[in-house]
């Protein structure tokens, strides 16, 4: 059974449908990259995973539940769901371990010890233990996102989603995002990425999805995607962004 | 004296000055001082109904500011309601409804505390519903996006960040309510100005009214630059490292 489907899923701001009809599954230890023009839906697709934005119509399930009823218990989704921001939306006030302590303090209720210790080991995964006490303002972007992705994963969360990680980062500090993405790939970990990381989806990816007016026109593996996409409009937009972001491969 | 005829006094006090032409004394000066105990207590009800009124008005402005950002349905409508109210109304107003027309039998330290801590805890609002807007949706997602309910994302994100950036709205509210103390002279409180009044008005005295006005708006001047400077101290105390706050 999939870990995350989604089936029919509808949504629209107003009169502007955004998702028009998103139907697919991904399995456990599956890396979902998804890719699509600017305003094509892409955030809005993870958005309503966590529930950030709610569906007009259609179901998503995650391990085999809805979680898109009146009943779902949001707080609890979102704790099995980790998020990851473009813009990192670090807690601005908090260091670096006080920003992976609060989540594990406040809806896990580990004690102020435990929290420390298990924040401690997530930041040493993100290869970050050396900043624990620094102040986002005082972080790179690349180490602000990689603390991003450590808050996330403290949780333990059974799904991430990333939307768009690399984006706001110059471009020598994304390969350590990249990095620490695909060995998080490599334990296993479920991730629906939007990224237009061509060497990251060429390598990372078991699956790729092209998003394009809020429909997936295309879908399937990378080699397929790349070497003999079914359409047209996949294969000129995938040239485009490998000759812009082909060349980081993480 | 009945405290509600005072105003009438004042401005025969004042224009028989200016008949006699007020000008700086000596004696006058020596009055003063002769007087500074007296002075000084009044100055301490200033002090004390200031902060009274400023706590009033943070611990009902606070939440106030917060359910005008986050609340929905009747009980925000209310309390934006009442807010507009409080800030469309002069103070004096509300100090006459605070002692003499509410049911309550309060003192007038207690209607004074009551009807500027209202009255600021509507300006606060504000002050907080726009450092808590500043703060940003970001924060608030990121906080929920770990699980935690609204009420915890509030607390220990959102307004964190936001009494930071209040600070400098807040240190204005906290100098205004300082010198707005002085309208407890409607309803007869013994603050700093009524003390001052009390004094010029004396039998023969009538000539001090500069001296003891120089010297009270003197204290109020001291006072208020003494809370600017604590509240920029505590707002570089609370800065967050990295954002050029701390200096
Ligand atoms: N909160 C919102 N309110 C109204 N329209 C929105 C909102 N968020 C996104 N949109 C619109 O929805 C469309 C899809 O946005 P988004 O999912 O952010 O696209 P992408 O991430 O692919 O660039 C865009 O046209 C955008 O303007
Ligand atoms: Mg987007």
């Amino acid at each position: 059974m999939s870990l995350l489907e989604f089936e029919d899923v509808h949504q629209s701001y107003g009169d502007e449908e955004v998702l028009r009809g998103i139907s697919f599954g991904m399995d456990r230890s599956d890396v979902e990259v998804v890719i699509g023009p600017s305003g094509s839906g892409k955030s809005t697709m993870l958005r309503c995973v966590n529930r950030l934005t709610d569906i007009d119509s259609g179901t998503i399930y995650l391990d085999g539940e809805p979680v898109t009823t009146p009943e779902t218990d949001v707080n609890d989704l979102r704790r099995r769901v980790g998020m990851v921001f473009q813009d990192f939306n670090l807690f601005a006030h908090r260091t670096a371990l006080g920003n992976v302590t609060l989540g594990l303090r406040e809806v896990l209720d580990y004690s102020k010890e435990e929290a420390r210790a298990e924040a401690t080991s997530q930041l040493e995964r993100v290869g970050l233990a050396d900043q624990a006490d620094s102040y986002p303002a005082e972080l790179s972007g690349g180490q602000k996102q990689r603390v991003g992705i450590a808050r996330a994963l403290a949780m333990d969360p059974e799904l991430m989603l990333f939307d768009e990680p690399t984006s706001a980062l110059d471009p020598e500090l994304i390969g350590e995002v990249l990095r620490v993405m695909r060995d998080l790939a490599e334990e296993g970990m479920t991730m629906l990425c939007v990224t237009h990381e061509m060497g990251f989806a060429r390598s990372a990816a078991s699956t790729i999805s092209f998003l394009d007016e809020g429909r997936v026109v295309e879908r399937g593996p990378p080699e397929q995607l790349f070497e003999a996409p079914e359409h047209e409009r996949t294969g000129e937009f995938l040239e485009r962004l490998t000759s812009l972001h082909g060349g980081q491969q993480g | 004296m009945s405290a509600a005829l005072a105003p009438d006094v004042v401005l025969s006090a004042v224009v028989g000055g200016v008949d006699t032409g007020v000008v700086l004394q000596a004696s006058d000066w020596e009055f003063v001082y002769r007087n500074r105990r007296f002075l000084l207590l009044g100055a301490g009800v200033t002090v004390a109904l200031t902060l009274t009124s400023v706590v009033l008005g943070l611990l009902a402005g606070l939440p106030a500011g917060i359910v005008e950002v986050y609340g929905t349905g009747p009980v925000a409508g209310a309390v934006r309601r009442t807010g507009v109210l409080l800030r469309g109304t002069p103070i004096l107003v509300i100090l006459a409804f605070t002692f003499f027309v509410n049911p309550v039998n309060l003192g007038a330290f207690e209607a004074a505390t009551l009807g500027l801590g209202l009255r600021s805890a509507a300006y606060q609002s504000q002050i907080f519903r726009g450092a808590i807007q500043s703060v940003g949706g970001g924060q608030m997602e990121a906080a929920r996006s770990v699980g935690m309910s609204q009420y915890e994302a509030i607390r220990h994100v959102v307004v964190p960040q936001a009494l930071r950036r209040s600070i400098p709205g807040f240190q204005n509210e906290f100098t205004i309510v300082l010198k707005d103390t002085s309208v407890a002279f409607f309803i007869g409180l013994a603050e700093l100005i009524t003390r001052g009044f009390n004094l010029f008005t004396q039998p023969g005295q009538s000539e001090s009214v500069l001296e003891v006005i120089l010297a009270v708006s003197a204290v109020y001047f001291v006072l208020t630059v003494l809370t600017n400077q604590g509240l920029e101290l505590l707002g570089r105390r609370f800065a967050i490292p990295g954002t050029g706050g701390e200096r």
